[in-house]
């Protein structure tokens, strides 16, 4: 903890970062909050443990943070902490055009977990279930790395096992389960607003001339706006779950964003987010492709 | 607003299963329409006049016709309301006949379906904005690519008619596969005499800026202003010094280590040289994985024999930029090479006939290096394995084409004719030798042509049996060829001494390739596409590049120079005015919202799209959106459906429009 303190502090007093998005206490060792920080000073307020459940990638694009990048007429890096999980959104977000690779200061950690929730001890039941199928415990991408790797509590991937069991079931069936869920969609667009990849100026379910999405609360607005969001999401979600942990009415979205990414994963070998030097999959053609899809 | 509804009952056409009068009754009542009549034939000047009358009387602001296809007569109806004193993009029409009375029978439905499609079209108008068509300046300079027969026709069309030409062609002179041709059909002319003049005529004119052994690297822009990067590989020697006395190519000592490609690999080459004799231009290049000098840093025999001092060991590759507005593509075609699988395609290979195997089992173009006065063996007819004269010589047609299962599905064309002429050249030469030609059948449309098959078989007495050879294989120097003869409906056997192919024409090497970095489409086989099979041959879908000769299908030689000429007259078009007018049917960006995703500008087909940077007035870069260069828009939408925070409209064609259109339905 000291050693990213430090780290932090240098960096800020330097002059080499303009501002650093990390964690800091909320109320309980047990629990954190995001913090920005831009004096050194402010370095010993963050924290860096199992408890740091947010992705901060999603504050990146915001325009009041890329704001404190500007300063005197020059571009300035932007730190951020990132588990090795968040980096993939920091990498998607550069493939996007959304930032720049030397306008981004990526400080990580070897990873070993997080909670699912907040105020629990990391063990084999309360761990995280992305970290369970979790594929980069280094970061692929960084600028500074702190951290060694520990083995992770074992324990079974309940959701993916929920995944497979759809594959058995019928489409009507699906649309039964799913048509449930969204049922308990109030439309407050939490999800939205936590997942990095959302960074529309303007999300078109608030367009209204044209209105392309039903944005009332009832059946068919819910699935439409769940729908457009995966459909949106394809191929681009980097499986941070931050969308299904934001959600008040516990919609279990992560269901749907990765059955998504398994299938650009067994499709077309792509995960989003893992490599700067690959084209995104939408928006890439290869003569290669598998087309049996296409009707 | 004021609208207008004229429907059209095309004669017959639309009125015999959709009740004209009925639309046009049911249309007055539609929110904004304010005239509404139908006639028989709106496009006819009586026609026009009711609408230009319409306009200026009753004051409409926009009209709709119901009619045919736009693809017809938009333009005419755009036009009358110019006429009139409207934005001709202000007209709209419903497309009553292919989409209608065409493909419906029964009159109630059709008629019900017509006033749907009025009333979405009426929809639409109301939500037009007046549009004005984009000016872009043109660049009035030609690229030719490629220096065959086609690219020298188009390249000498387009530089007589006064405009600068950059002529590109990959090999280190010009005249391609013309130039190695003996004779040509159906005149027997020589192929040499009637093209060198040609090739002479390139190099002097003051209008043509001749690139040999360059390639093209690079095309951005679009019509009218293209740049091109062209990459010219070095030679090794000094053109501005060299007179091409060719001392250099005699002296050097590699003599039989680099097969000549001219010769079509039945010669050797010294490691400087020029490709043939009357090359253009007559200035050698230096084969690096060939020359002693590369190896180890010695020899320099060259350089030691060249009085000019013309020889450069270090010369590198240079690029080179130019500036063009109009590019045609000629690269030709090569000939299938069957004794390989082709790389990286859907073809099995053929792999059949010993071809590779049997020194004596060529292919067309072997066969007219043989047959040519220039060739390896000063046209006297001498196999390639002994030296001795064929007696017997078997010439089989359709080998990789008209071949679903091994090789192409079409047709090549030219070898019906070209084999029949072989096998004439042979018979004039060889008296008392025998040909015999394994045809599926004789493809000879053409001035003259069927004449000239005539000729062979009546004149010359080739044999022409009709069937497929099943084996060549060799027996005491001779080689069996296994046949069926279909019209006997027995099997054949010949002994011959030589097997002559007329193996497929296919697609130059690399031409996919190039047709990505140019930026054009191309079929399944590697030919460029054409715009329209029928009505746009010359031109590829992407605006200022045209096509000519075989890099578009196969062709003979007429055909090829017909098609040059024709794709030089199009530049010519291109270059009649100073500014190019395009339809403003092209997308736009709301920069306020576009959140610079790109991915509009990683699906355009056509690199329209380009990054614009929004800058505070410090001139920090806020944010960069996209931007949509008019020149290269051609309006296909794709950016549009791709946009995730639909920021990006298409002029004419916008979100609102076509929600319109859907929620009149």
């Amino acid at each position: 903890m000291d050693e990213l303190r430090n780290h932090v502090k240098e960096m800020l007093a330097n002059g080499t970062v303009a501002a650093v998005i990390g964690y800091k206490e909320a109320g309980s060792p047990m629990r954190t909050k995001p913090v920005i920080i831009t004096a050194p000073e402010e370095a010993i307020l963050l924290v860096f443990n199992e408890y740091c459940l947010n992705n901060l990638a999603v504050y990146l694009t915001k325009a009041r943070v890329k704001n404190l990048a500007r300063v005197n007429g020059t571009i300035k890096k932007l730190g951020i902490v990132a588990k090795p999980c968040d980096v993939h959104a920091v990498i998607a977000l550069i493939q996007e055009s959304q930032l720049k690779r030397e306008d981004v200061y990526i400080i990580s950690f070897n990873c070993n977990g997080v909670v699912k929730d907040y105020g629990e001890t990391l063990t084999g039941e309360t761990i995280a279930s992305k970290c369970l199928h979790c594929d980069a415990r280094q970061p692929l991408y960084h600028d500074k790395v702190f951290g060694e790797l520990k083995d992770l509590p074992a324990s079974p991937d309940e959701e993916l096992a929920k995944i497979k069991s759809f594959d058995d079931m019928t489409s009507q069936e699906r649309f039964e389960y799913f048509k449930n869920e969204f049922d308990k969609c109030i439309k407050c667009y939490a999800c939205r607003a936590a997942c990095p990849m959302c960074y529309c100026t303007q999300c078109i379910t608030d367009k209204t001339i044209p209105r392309w999405v039903e944005s009332s609360a009832h059946g068919r607005g819910n699935f439409s706006w769940n729908l457009i969001r995966a459909f949106h999401l394809s191929a681009r979600c980097v499986g941070c779950g931050e969308c299904e942990r934001a959600c008040p009415m516990d919609i279990p979205l992560s269901l749907i964003n990765r059955k998504m990414l398994e299938v650009a994963k067994n499709d077309f070998a792509y995960l989003s987010g893992r490599n700067l030097e690959t084209p995104t999959l939408v928006g890439s053609f290869d003569v290669k492709d598998k087309e049996e899809f296409i009707l | 607003m004021k609208i207008g509804v004229f429907i059209c009952h095309c004669g017959e056409n639309i009125g015999r299963t959709v009740d004209c009068p009925r639309v046009s009754k049911a249309a007055e009542w539609f929110p904004g329409v304010v005239h509404s009549v139908d006639y028989k034939y709106m496009c006819s000047d009586p026609g026009q006049n009711m609408i230009k009358d319409a306009i200026r009387e009753k004051g409409l602001d926009a009209i709709v016709v119901g009619s045919c296809s736009p693809h017809m007569h938009e333009k005419t109806f755009r036009k009358a309301a110019l006429d009139a004193g409207i934005n001709p993009f202000l007209c709209e029409m419903a497309n009553l006949r292919e989409h209608v009375s065409w493909v419906h029978d029964d009159i109630e439905e059709a008629t019900q379906k017509a006033i749907d499609l009025t009333r979405m079209a009426v929809e639409k108008v109301k939500r037009n904005q007046p549009l004005a068509t984009i000016k872009v300046p043109v660049t009035k300079r030609t690229l030719v690519i490629g220096g065959g027969i086609a690219g020298i026709q188009a390249a000498l069309d387009v530089a007589n008619a006064g405009y600068e030409v950059v002529l590109v062609e990959k090999e280190p002179s010009i005249g391609g596969h013309m130039s190695q041709l003996s004779e040509t059909f159906p005149t027997l002319d020589c192929s040499q005499c009637i093209l060198t003049p040609r090739m002479v005529e390139v190099y002097q004119h003051p209008k043509i800026k001749l690139m040999t052994y360059s390639e093209v690297e690079k095309v951005e822009g679009f019509i009218g202003n293209f740049h091109v990067t062209i990459r010219q590989k070095a030679r090794h020697i000094d053109a501005s010094k060299c007179t091409g006395c060719g001392l250099c190519i005699t002296k050097c000592p590699i003599r039989k280590k680099a097969f000549n490609s001219f010769e079509e690999g039945m010669a050797y080459r010294p490691a400087v040289y020029v490709p043939f004799p009357q090359a253009v231009p007559n200035i050698p290049v230096i084969d690096e994985t060939v020359c002693t000098y590369y190896k180890n840093g010695k020899c320099g025999v060259c350089v030691k024999v060249c009085g000019r001092e013309a020889i450069m060991f270090d010369q590198q590759d240079k690029l080179v930029t130019e500036e063009i507005g109009a590019i045609i593509m000629a690269t030709g075609y090569k000939l299938y090479d069957i004794s390989k699988k082709p790389d990286d395609s859907f073809i099995k290979g053929y792999g059949e006939y010993g071809y590779g195997k049997y020194k004596d089992v060529i292919d067309g173009l072997q066969f007219e290096r043989i047959a040519s006065a220039s060739g390896p063996t000063s046209g006297e007819f001498k196999r390639p394995s002994d030296g001795k004269e064929p007696k017997k010589v078997v010439f089989i047609q359709c080998v990789g084409s008209r071949d679903d299962s091994k090789g192409f599905s079409y047709c090549s064309k030219i070898c019906c004719m070209y084999t029949a002429k072989h096998a004439m050249l042979y018979k004039h030469k060889v008296h008392d030798g025998e040909a015999y030609v394994f045809y599926m059948d004789i493809r000879s449309g053409g001035k003259m042509y069927e004449e000239f098959v005539r000729r062979a078989i009546e004149e010359d007495g080739v044999k022409y049996v009709r069937g497929r050879v099943s084996k060549v294989y060799e027996q005491n120097g001779k080689y069996i060829v296994k046949g069926e003869d279909t019209i006997a409906g027995m099997p054949v056997e010949i002994e011959a001494d030589m097997v002559v192919l007329a193996t497929a024409m296919i697609a130059q090497e690399n031409a996919s390739t190039l047709a990505q970095t140019v930026g054009i489409p191309y079929d399944k086989y590697g030919f460029f596409n054409e715009a329209h099979p029928k009505l746009r041959p010359i031109e590829s879908t992407t605006g200022g590049i045209f096509l000519a000769g075989a890099c578009q299908s196969p062709k003979d030689i007429p055909e090829s120079v017909a098609m040059a000429s024709a794709a030089a007259a199009k530049t010519m078009v291109l270059f009649g005015s100073d500014m190019l007018e395009r339809e403003p049917v092209v997308a736009r960006v709301n920069e306020l919202l576009c959140g610079g995703c790109f991915y509009c500008r990683k699906v355009c087909p056509y690199s329209a799209i380009e990054v614009r940077e929004i800058k505070d007035r410090n001139g920090v870069v806020i944010k960069e959106v996209a931007y949509v260069n008019d020149g290269l828009c051609q309006g296909c939408g794709t950016c549009t459906a791709t946009c995730p925070s639909k920021s990006v409209e298409l002029m004419g064609f916008t979100n609102e429009q076509i929600f319109a259109q859907i929620a009149a339905l």
